[in-house]
């Protein structure tokens, strides 16, 4: 596969090799080229996605926010793809497989770095409550009942301009060898509430690593001196979100029974 | 045609528009009704609802999957009867309330369409409970049911419509959703006129942000507190009644009960003997993760049996287990038992003391259940630890001795308590009502207000004594009548030295009143010279008090007089300006306690003697403070032609004008009364035929008596129907260029009149009994009264300012502020500050015209140069 590429302003012809694949899935193939990751979205893909992940993307860089910066967007044999700069390093991810016995220290780097990201104001993203009505309106297979509490829960919660990631997991955390960090994968981000995004994080750790999710809880409650509860009243709303996603019937009853809350009268 | 349309399902946002602009139009017909009407119409509802209590309930059950049948239709038949009951003879159509005498009518009208949102909990009792309430004030209500209780909910509210619309409403006043969504319940908020939200917080907060008044009530976590003074049968049972009640579902209900230590095995043994399942440690973590998920409340658990949910959490209870109660000790919100938990589960606490126990309650209140209810069983003897109970609980229902469930929602176990099933939780809820809400939250209510007067009054000194020579036989009251043992004697020193005061003095020795003499009042008399003779007063502890001099003496007299009997009254208080004196923020000190007051003038005068006013300089502050309150009266004023003999000649001339402005004041004043007019008029007649002879010849008795007379009859009109304009603008002539005061009077007075008379004021004085602008007529009248008749009122004016023109020139008055050696650039220079004091003077308040401060300007400038009167054209 060849196209144009342009990198700092250059045009230049650059071939995607098959064997700098470093991620393939349904909708994407990702390359990793000396200075760039690029990912490669199946035919069909909407413009709009690529876009509009480009565009959250700058708008991430324009706050000052250390993340991985959008590069270029496309159009490559009928493809979409979107580059973003590499950032040599190891994820957080990595690092909690590779030394377990410095957990403790992993976790106060990934909510310190959330609350640093979300220490940002993101005017120009789009709200998280936004996001998430539309997320549990095309949930058509839930009971009316059940919906209708989630969207009332919803509609109640404060519109905050927080910069929320919306997949802050610790794969998408890069420590780089200066001792500095990027944080990768913008496309979820959102503006809104803090809270809502610790619950996507600890909702991801929980199907996962239970006992970890909990200390994860707990830590970001502490460190950013706020109620355990600020968090769980999201969880309701992300577990519907991830209910399509889930891979396991384990999963699937977890998220269902954290979605089945009625609300306090 | 019409039963299609009625039967029309509202599933969509258009289908929604449409039935409620459909319902608007019903309401318009509606708003038209009786109260005839309407109370027929709210009685067949009421009845319907009644009768269908049991199917309804039925139905309600089935649907949810939650509470108990049994329990269901007591709260359908509650909100039938009870509500009826409560309201049946409340006017709630027209004319409501109304009091002719204070002309005040109160008219109400409905609001017009009300959404309604329904809850789960109670879908028909509540659903009956708001169409009844709407029913009963005219309004339409479209209801949003919750999709896990809607066919219930549209039943109750089918039923309830059909039942008032054969009692002759309006079709379709009552509506609702077919296929709910928050979508539709969002419309419905945002174009209704008013919301009636039961639910949780989201839905209270959704009804508010619709930008609507809302009635929306919130979550409760009722904690009761068991007092070792209880009587514990009677709290236990009662608490269970409760909190078995429809499986736990009432918000009001029970959620948590904490016991003294002394008596909580005793309790804990009742609840067990009466049916009651305490957990095992092991049992209680199993419940724990079972009611709460990640904080929040586990929907499959909401109203049902203790049974059922032992069950759920793998905890093996007898079936007839009523209440699953947890011994737990954290109060904070991560003790899952201190959540509400809408079912038969309850947390139980141990407390050392009472207090702690109202510690518990107050964070159990403040995590889950700000402003709905909190319960206490106590002995009501222990009054001490009910207001504790009641101070430190941020509820707005407290319920003693009572159970909350069935207590909470009024006129069951207190019957002055609104029976209702919208409970207020007030700010402490995000909730505009605090109240069991009701009818009268469902109506705008119009208030008719007529005109109607002030009361008015003429207040004088008790005693007033006037005659030549009277003097000594007034005083002799102070020893013959009252008694009294010591006189303090306030005089300058003027009039000390001319032994004015030895009559008085010889006249008190006679009696055997020990007497003293403060001898040392300056003219316009400063605080620090007040404070002086207080001190002295102090000192003498006087029983009587007696003025003698002019405006000064009596006035810095009035001001010790105040200082004795109340040491600590601020001066910056007393001296606040008052819109009307009867509503002042400040509450004079009560006078009199310590001493009588006597005042004797010796010049004619400021009138001080039967006046509430006083004047003092604090110089080192540089503020006058003009005092007036009727505390400030004289007790007894003695008016004696004797006393008044050796008035110089400036000081005839300078206060026999004042005079003359204080009754022509008073009688145009906005507060003019026939009380004050007869003096006012008297008081003119009298300085017009006495002032210029009085003033010519010092030695003539009979002019010097007649003005005395006239000095006293015109304080009493101002006294009571107070000044104007003329007033303000001389204080501040006195105050920035040193002219006397009855002078400075004499120069604006002219230019006032023409000011005031003015047919089309720029604005006019505020006052009820002020109709229309006036002063023209009232200016007419002195003349009239006065022998002074032109062909109209202007020609009559013409003469009447020229009749005291002649006066002022006949006392050696000159035309203008320069010819008092008042400096032209020094004058002009001051002149936007002294108009904007003179606009703030107390006296301006009673003008009949409202001053401008450029009109003030404008006075004051043709005044400076002495200008033709007439050149008032504003």
């Amino acid at each position: 596969m060849c196209g144009l590429l342009r990198g700092s302003g250059k045009v230049m012809i650059m071939k995607l090799n098959k064997k700098d694949i470093i991620l393939e899935r349904k909708n994407k193939t990702v390359y990793k080229t000396d200075d760039a990751i690029i990912k490669v979205f199946a035919e069909g893909h909407p413009k709009t996605g690529v876009f509009n992940e480009a565009l959250i993307t700058a708008y991430v860089e324009s706050y000052g926010v250390k993340a991985a910066k959008v590069l270029w967007v496309e159009e490559i044999d009928g493809k979409w793809a979107i580059a973003t700069e590499f950032i040599p390093g190891k994820t957080l991810e990595q690092c909690m497989k590779d030394e377990p016995e410095r957990m403790e220290e992993w976790l106060n780097k990934l909510v310190d770095i959330q609350l640093e990201v979300n220490g940002f104001k993101a005017d120009g993203l789009r709200n998280t409550i936004d996001k998430r009505a539309e997320e549990i309106k095309a949930l058509t297979d839930l009971d009316p009942s059940t919906l209708y509490e989630l969207q009332q829960r919803l509609h109640g919660m404060k519109r905050h301009t927080k910069l929320c990631h919306g997949d802050f997991v610790p794969s998408n955390i890069i420590l780089t060898e200066d001792g500095d960090y990027r944080v990768v994968d913008w496309s979820h981000a959102t503006q809104g509430n803090a809270g809502a995004d610790a619950a996507l994080t600890y909702m991801s750790m929980s199907l996962t690593d239970p006992a970890l999710a909990e200390k994860y809880l707990k830590l970001y409650s502490r460190k950013s001196n706020t109620a355990i509860q600020y968090v769980q009243k999201w969880l309701p709303i992300v577990a519907a979100g991830q209910l399509k996603k889930a891979k396991t019937e384990e999963e699937t009853a977890l998220l269902e029974k954290w979605i089945s809350v009625a609300e306090y009268q | 045609m019409e039963t299609e349309k009625k039967f029309e399902i509202v599933d969509s946002v258009e289908a929604l528009e449409a039935r409620m602009a459909e319902m608007r139009k019903a309401q318009a017909v509606f708003a038209t009704y009786s109260q005839e009407q309407v109370d027929k119409i709210f009685k067949a509802a009421a009845t319907a609802a009644d009768k269908a209590r049991i199917p309804l309930a039925k139905m309600a059950v089935e649907e949810t999957g939650m509470g108990l049948v049994e329990d269901k239709v007591i709260k359908n038949h509650y909100a039938a009867e009870y509500i009826y009951n409560a309201y049946r003879d409340t006017k709630t159509c027209g004319v409501i309330e109304e009091d002719p005498v204070y002309g005040i009518k109160k008219i109400a009208e409905p609001i017009g369409l009300i959404a309604a949102v329904i809850p789960t909990t109670n879908p028909t009792s509540t659903a009956i409970f708001k169409c009844l309430i709407c029913l009963k004030t005219r309004n339409a209500i479209i209801i949003s049911p919750h999709p896990r209780a809607k066919n219930s909910t549209i039943a109750a509210a089918k039923l309830v419509l059909d039942a008032a619309v054969k009692a002759g409403a309006p079709e379709g006043i009552i509506s609702w959703i077919d296929v709910p969504s928050l979508e539709l319940t969002q419309t419905v908020m945002k174009d209704s006129d008013c919301i009636l939200a039961t639910g949780g917080p989201g839905m209270v907060r959704a009804a508010y942000s619709s930008g609507k008044p809302a009635l929306g009530v919130g979550a409760g976590n009722t904690p009761v507190i068991i007092d070792s003074s209880a009587d514990i049968k009677m709290a236990v049972n009662s608490i269970i009644h409760s909190k078995t009640f429809d499986n736990g579902m009432i918000c009001a209900s029970e959620q948590s009960v904490t016991v003294l230590n002394d008596i909580y095995d005793e309790v804990k043994a009742e609840f067990a003997y009466r049916g009651c399942y305490f957990l095992a440690p092991e049992e209680i973590e199993k419940v724990r993760k079972t009611i709460i998920i990640n904080g929040a409340l586990n929907a499959k658990i909401v109203g049902q049996s203790a049974y059922k949910i032992a069950a759920l959490a793998g905890v093996e209870v007898p079936e007839t287990a009523k209440v699953l109660i947890g011994e737990v000790t954290s109060v904070d919100i991560s003790e899952e038992f201190a959540h509400e938990k809408l079912s038969p589960v309850l947390a139980m606490y141990r407390a050392d003391s009472f207090e702690e126990a109202l510690d518990k309650a107050e964070q159990l209140v403040r995590d889950g259940g700000y402003g709905h209810t909190a319960s206490l069983y106590i002995n009501t003897d222990e009054k001490e630890k009910m207001a504790a109970h009641a101070d430190r609980m941020k509820t707005c229902r407290i319920l003693v001795n009572t159970p909350s469930s069935q207590g909470g929602i009024g006129d069951l176990y207190n019957f002055k308590l609104l029976p209702s099933l919208t409970l207020g939780c007030g700010s402490y809820g995000g909730n505009s009502v605090s109240h069991n809400v009701g009818v009268l939250d469902l109506i705008n209510i119009k208030t008719v207000a007529e005109r109607r007067e002030n009361m008015l009054w003429f207040r004088t000194p008790e005693k007033v004594y006037f005659k030549k020579g009277c003097m000594p036989v007034a005083l002799d009251e102070l020893g013959t009548i009252m008694h009294k043992k010591r006189a303090f004697i306030v005089t300058d020193s003027f009039l000390y030295k001319n032994g004015n005061t030895k009559p008085i003095e010889d006249k008190l020795d006679s009696m055997g009143i020990v007497h003293t003499c403060f001898a040392d009042v300056q003219p316009d008399p400063t605080l620090k010279n007040a404070l002086a003779g207080t001190a002295q007063m102090r000192a003498f502890e006087p029983d009587v008090i007696i003025a003698l001099g002019g405006g000064s003496a009596m006035d810095a007299a009035k001001i010790m007089w105040v200082l004795y009997e109340n040491p600590d009254a601020d001066f910056s208080d007393m001296a606040m300006d008052f819109m009307d004196i009867r509503k002042r923020i400040y509450k004079y000190p009560e006078m009199g306690r310590k001493a009588y007051f006597v005042a004797i003038p010796t010049s004619s005068g400021t009138g001080s003697e039967v006046t509430p006013f006083a004047i003092i300089t604090d110089s080192d502050a540089g503020i006058k403070y003009p005092l007036a309150d009727y505390e400030l009266l004289p007790d007894m004023a003695i008016v004696d032609t004797d006393n008044m003999m050796t008035q110089p000649k400036g000081l005839t001339s300078a206060s026999g004008i004042d005079v003359m402005t204080h009754a022509i004041e008073a009688y145009v004043s906005i507060m003019a009364s026939d009380f004050t007019d007869g003096t006012a008029l008297k008081a003119t007649k009298l300085v017009f035929d006495n002032l210029p002879t009085a003033y010519a010849d010092g030695t003539n008795v009979a002019a010097r008596d007649h003005m005395a007379n006239a000095s006293c009859l015109a304080g009493m009109a101002f006294a009571n129907a107070f000044l104007g304009i003329n007033h303000s603008l001389a204080h501040k002539l006195g105050a920035f260029h040193h002219i006397a005061h009855g002078v400075a009077n004499a120069l604006v007075l002219l230019y006032v009149i023409r000011y005031n008379a003015k047919e089309v004021p720029t604005k006019m004085g505020t006052f009820p009994q002020y109709q229309y602008p006036h002063a023209l007529r009232r200016y007419c009248e002195i003349a009239e009264y006065n022998g002074i008749k032109g062909k109209d009122d202007n020609e009559t004016l013409d003469l009447f300012i020229e009749k005291l023109r002649d006066l002022k020139h006949a006392i050696g008055i000159k035309d203008s502020i320069r010819e008092y050696g008042v400096d032209e650039k020094y004058f002009f220079d001051t002149l936007d500050e002294m108009c904007e004091q003179a606009f703030n003077d107390q006296c301006t308040g009673a003008n009949p015209r409202y001053p401008l401060i450029s009109e003030l300007k404008k006075i004051y400038t043709l005044a400076y140069y002495g200008e033709d009167d007439k050149k008032v054209d504003f």
